[in-house]
């Protein structure tokens, strides 16, 4: 057949027009319908899925990624040691502290450098509320694929809150710029912990009530998420899932807990992990991974250290190189740092964890409804940011 | 007056227009208070002109028709759609003496229209000749046609019970025990009203983020305007009948008639509304399942119940 292709054991009929006396067809005659979930599509992002669907049952998925590569490795290159920050937070906007803090990190290991304990603490609390303020998008989007906003709406309100206090630490509300190697930029005035407490509190005592109440036993949306999108333990292992979508399904990876960064090897917090695997265990892992970041943001400003929050950098580093993991909000994020001696990085390689989520897509969607398949697009939790880099 | 000022004005038209105005309004209004923002605030006063402006926008847009698409029934489907529900709301008594006709078997007119819209709607799909709006279409045949069966065995449910089609005597006949008696017929109804009009929960032939926007995907400006607002009157067509056969229609106290029938009618979109703000939208196969396995058999019960009552009061 010249209009089929025959591809990983399956044949997929390509679009034709087919025509029976005289009348065009059009799609009653095709078997399988490739949809191009996206680049324009309500739930898609900047991502292509090609969706073959059967009736209403989904074939196979491919994803199709790069629409918003902007080189951000190559483009470290052209920057000093500190400048290089700008660039190593625009992986993904909703949560930036955690690439900055992995990258300043794995700077100060090739120099050498001592970070003062304050620091620490500072980038520990700004890591906990990046991961919060993402989460949050991570939690509407769920709920968002299917139909109701409300929780979207709910979220970014207390989402602003912590968005407040970052103003007042840094002067920007998304784009920070505020952890670089040596330390953090900014001093930890009392206003901004202050903005924090209040965005905890608010979190703690008005959101968490609030959407607990109505879209965590939600028996519409258990009907629609329970079973959905199922990876098992070993299976999760094996095509390489990060983050929450791996802690999900009962593997208790945690770089915070496991090989300890900044602050966390002081602080006393729970690794969140769920058995069932599937898109409602995803969603709670995320909701309750909010609450265990509030508690880890109270700890931490409770014992903020004095002393200095930044020692000096040196503009030029030895000769060496340095692999760091961080726990990043949507898993575990990965910096192989090579300094040549100059004055800024010769090379750096991330490791994404939501490039690891997209290549597992055509195994979950297999068998599923095309209503599935947002559903377990959104609770995968990948940022498109950082697919592309 | 005079029947066509009626049909023009009052309940006409023009009446109409301004009700679907509001509703809409209304509806932005309360799914804000839901999401705890303001909603339309900055035009006309409290933002009650927002609606209008928005439908003005749409006028002004360009008239986009898909290379594929069958030109003539692309450009006629959303006028067959909107002349099928205008027919259904004439037949509406909003008071005593405002309707514009009024005949011995209403009822069975606006169902048997109702029935006739999932037609119009999977040609809406169809001639636009796009994947997204192709399966829209689909869905919207399946969905209406498992919801029209609890719809019409729940709507004759109640015309079993006073023994006639006509709207005006329904109203009439209206009662406390008419009320408590057609109970579970008025909850199958409502669902089966939000099943076949496609509001959320049961939104699944527009779900935005599977297809796109269903078969309204390649519609734009006027004819997405007519197409949308189509959709919208009949809801407001169907709740119009639920709140006469099963809530008393314009009968109450003190307040004039007209009063009365858009405060019931209001109360039971707020219950829409409320529901779309938070309840996620089902899966096909499950709405299936749900209209067969059980709606379709509560509504058949139903109307044994009622028969028996009947059976016992006359």
């Amino acid at each position: 057949m010249g209009n089929s292709i025959a591809a990983s054991g399956y044949t997929f009929v390509l679009e034709e027009r087919k025509e029976v006396s005289g009348e065009d067809l059009g799609l009653l005659q095709e078997k399988l319908l490739q949809l191009n979930w996206g680049v324009q599509h309500p739930a898609s992002g900047p991502m292509r899925l090609k969706v073959w669907v059967d009736g209403d049952e989904v074939v196979k998925v491919d994803p199709d990624i790069g629409y918003v590569l902007r080189l951000l490795e190559k483009l470290v290159e052209y920057r000093t040691w500190i400048n290089a920050i700008v660039n190593v937070e625009r992986a993904c906007f909703m949560d930036d502290f955690g690439t900055m803090a992995g990258y300043s990190i794995a700077a100060e290991k090739i120099a050498g450098v001592e970070v003062p304990k304050k620091a620490d603490y500072v980038r520990t609390i700004l890591c906990e509320a990046g991961r919060i303020v993402s989460h949050l998008l991570g939690l509407g989007g769920i709920v968002g694929v299917l139909g109701v906003h409300t929780p979207t709406q709910w979220a970014l309100i207390a989402r602003e809150k912590f968005l407040d206090a970052f103003e007042v630490y840094s002067g920007q509300r998304i784009a920070t710029s505020s952890i670089v190697p040596g330390g953090v930029r900014f001093e930890p005035t009392g206003k901004f912990i202050e903005k924090m407490v209040t965005a905890v509190d608010f979190l703690e005592k008005e959101f968490i009530p609030r959407y607990g109440e109505v879209f965590i036993d939600n028996p519409t949306l258990k009907i629609r998420t329970v079973g959905i999108g199922k990876v098992s333990k070993e299976k999760a292992v094996e095509i390489g899932l990060a983050g929450p979508a791996l802690r999900a399904s009962g593997v208790p990876s945690d770089v915070r807990k496991d090989y300890p960064y900044a602050a966390y090897g002081e602080l006393d917090f729970k690794v969140v992990t769920r058995e069932e695997g599937d898109a409602y265990a995803r969603y709670l892992v995320l909701w309750e991974e909010i609450q265990e970041s509030a508690k880890i943001i109270r700890q931490a400003i409770e014992g903020l250290p004095e002393g200095d929050y930044r020692t000096k950098f040196p503009v030029k580093v030895p000769p060496g190189e340095a692999y760091v993991n961080v726990e990043w909000a949507r898993g575990c994020f990965g910096f192989h740092l090579i300094s040549d001696g100059g004055t800024g990085p010769y090379r750096l390689k991330m490791r994404a964890p939501s490039f690891a989520n997209v290549w597992a897509l055509p195994e979950i969607m297999k068998n599923v409804k095309l209503a599935d398949v947002p559903v377990i697009f959104a609770s995968l939790y990948m940022c498109h940011g950082d697919i592309d880099r | 007056m005079e029947a066509w000022l009626k049909a023009l004005l009052f309940p006409g038209f023009v009446f109409l227009l301004i009700v679907f105005l509001m509703i809409f309004y209304l509806e932005r209004k309360v799914l804000a208070d839901v999401h705890l923002r303001t909603g339309p605030f900055y035009v006309g006063k409290w933002g009650l002109l927002q609606t209008t402006a928005d439908v003005f926008k749409l006028l002004q847009k360009e008239f986009v028709i898909q290379r594929r698409a069958n030109k003539l029934l692309f450009s006629l489907i959303p006028f067959v759609a909107f002349i099928m529900v205008v027919m259904m709301v004439a037949f509406i008594p909003f008071s005593e003496r405002s309707w514009v006709v009024s005949t011995s078997f209403d009822l069975l007119m606006v169902l048997a229209l109702v029935t006739g819209m999932s037609p119009v709607f999977f040609y809406a799909g169809w001639v636009s000749r796009s994947k997204y709006s192709f399966i829209g279409g689909l869905r919207v045949v399946n969905q209406m046609i498992s919801g029209e069966i609890p719809l019409w065995l729940s709507a004759l449910a109640a015309a079993v019970f006073f023994g006639t089609l006509n709207f005006i005597e329904i109203v009439h006949k209206s009662s406390l025990v008419s009320f408590i008696v057609l109970l579970p017929a008025f909850l199958i109804f409502t669902t089966a009203a939000l099943i076949i009009s496609d509001r959320p929960p049961f939104d699944i032939p527009e779900a935005e983020q599977e297809v796109v926007y269903g078969f309204l995907t390649e519609f734009g400006g006027f004819n997405y305007m007519i197409l949308v607002l189509s959709k919208l009157i009949e809801l407001f067509a169907i709740f119009s009948v639920g709140v006469i056969l099963f809530l008393g229609g314009f009968k109450g106290p003190i307040l004039p008639g007209i009063v009365w029938f858009f405060i019931k009618l209001a109360l039971l979109y707020l219950f829409t509304f409320v529901v779309r703000a938070s309840t996620p939208r089902i899966r096909m196969d499950q709405l299936l399942r749900f209209c067969w396995k059980v709606l379709t058999p509560l509504a058949l019960l139903n109307l044994v119940f009622v028969i028996l009552v009947k059976m016992f009061i006359s």
